[in-house]
């Protein structure tokens, strides 16, 4: 081989070595920094198909999480209520007047009825808060252990629109379980 | 015969003990496990090439020529060995013992390296070579309480670790036989017995000391959590 091809040779395969080694140390860097992760819902509330306002239930109605999240104390979900449930106070507070009686509510409640003859349809609920499938968190041990929904969901009572407040990544789940001297064991979420 | 594992564990050191006199290999116990953890349906091909999941399977060994013929049923599973050669071998520590005696796979450390399911005397691990498939008809009948294991995910039996979360959880004592793993409660003829160790009153424990009991290759020394309770012929 001539003296000039190396002269060329090796500065190109210099230069694309060390492309390649910048691509994987910027994946790796991006992997491991990227924040917040790409979660739905994740400082930004997606649009529900029912703008349900947390804010005029909770702090104006005065309603605990558990009137309408009711197995988050006892179940693995703390579960959306059904729509028959939302309609019965809806229809008990349209005959006491404490319902409010803007234009924009009205629509929004119009909505839980439904088909007068079918009945209410299961309202599609986007999901905010979501985990993957290979983490099995229960809600009920955190709760019966004294913590107040807002630790994990952030002050929903002041939220319009429901967005994620915490990354909810492993690590923020082990720094508050060694915090509170909760089992670090792999399985006590992961089988 | 062989006295009870010397255990440091805190609280519980689960294990199983499977009487063969009552085993008659009806398969309940593999049924019952497929639909609890979430198993993917094992086609022929699946058998024929070696590929097929199951956490406990019912093997089955002739005795003698017919007419004077004999069928001997030993269920496998994962034995959950205190000593277990499946641990040493995993590089990212996915496969380690627990506090509770289980042998535990943290499915989302797996890389698939497969060296556990080398190592295994009792052919208990099992590889996810594809990515699992139900029929659209199952798909609403899976476990929820069960992580769905992708394509290169080792995978194994639990002792229906859901179920002892379920139980277990937020440290509450529980009674002995309060749950059982799907296979121990599907066994029409009570073969299987699953419990605490830990626990001298538990009934596991006093079967644990049947004058019956051995382990599997136990030669091999891997101390498994899992007895079988000898068959003694009648005529013998």
């Amino acid at each position: 081989m001539s003296n000039s091809l190396i002269k060329i040779a090796v500065p190109v395969i210099g230069l694309v070595a060390a492309l390649v080694l910048a691509f994987v140390a910027y994946f790796f860097v991006q992997a491991w920094w990227a924040q917040p992760p790409a979660v739905l819902g994740f400082g930004d509330g997606p649009t529900q198909p029912i703008a349900f306002p947390h804010t005029v239930h909770v702090t104006t109605a005065g309603l605990d999480c558990q009137f309408c999240h009711r197995t988050v104390s006892t179940e693995e979900a703390a579960t959306v209520p059904a729509v028959a449930q939302c309609q019965f106070c809806h229809d008990f507070t349209r005959i006491t007047g404490e319902q409010s009686s803007s234009p924009t509510a009205e629509a929004e409640i119009a909505k839980l009825i439904g088909d007068p003859l079918e009945g209410p349809e299961p309202i599609n609920w986007v999901r905010v808060h979501r985990l993957p499938d290979h983490v099995q968190f229960v809600h009920a041990p955190h709760i019966q252990q004294g913590f107040s929904c807002s630790t994990c969901h952030g002050d929903i009572a002041s939220m319009e629109v429901v967005e994620q407040v915490r990354n909810l990544k492993m690590r923020d789940c082990v720094d508050c379980h060694r915090d509170n001297s909760a089992p670090t064991d792999c399985t006590t979420c992961h089988y | 015969m062989a006295t009870r594992t010397q255990s440091t564990r805190a609280d519980h050191k689960w294990g199983m003990v499977i009487d063969l006199d009552r085993c008659t290999g009806c398969q309940a116990c593999v049924i019952a496990c497929q639909s609890e953890n979430n198993i993917p349906l094992n086609d022929q091909a699946a058998f024929l090439d070696g590929r097929a999941i199951e956490w406990i399977r019912v093997e089955r060994y002739w005795e003698g020529d017919y007419p004077d013929i004999k069928a001997r049923f030993l269920p496998v599973l994962c034995q959950h060995c205190d000593n277990a050669p499946c641990e040493s071998v995993c590089p990212v520590y996915a496969t380690y013992h627990n506090n509770e005696g289980l042998n535990v796979q943290v499915y989302n450390r797996c890389v698939g390296t497969r060296f556990c399911g080398n190592n295994c005397p009792y052919h208990a691990r099992l590889f996810n070579y594809w990515e699992p498939v139900w029929p659209e008809d199952f798909r609403n009948q899976l476990n929820p309480d069960v992580t769905v294991r992708t394509r290169g995910i080792m995978e194994k039996c639990t002792f229906c670790i859901q179920r002892i979360r379920r139980s277990t959880r937020g440290g509450k004592q529980v009674e002995d036989q309060a749950f059982n793993p799907a296979c121990v409660q599907a066994c029409p003829t009570d073969a299987m017995t699953f419990g605490d160790l830990n626990n001298p009153d538990s009934r596991v424990s006093h079967k644990w000391e049947d004058e019956r009991a051995f382990r599997v290759l136990e030669a091999l020394g891997t101390n498994p959590s899992v007895k079988y309770l000898k068959q003694v012929d009648a005529h013998a």
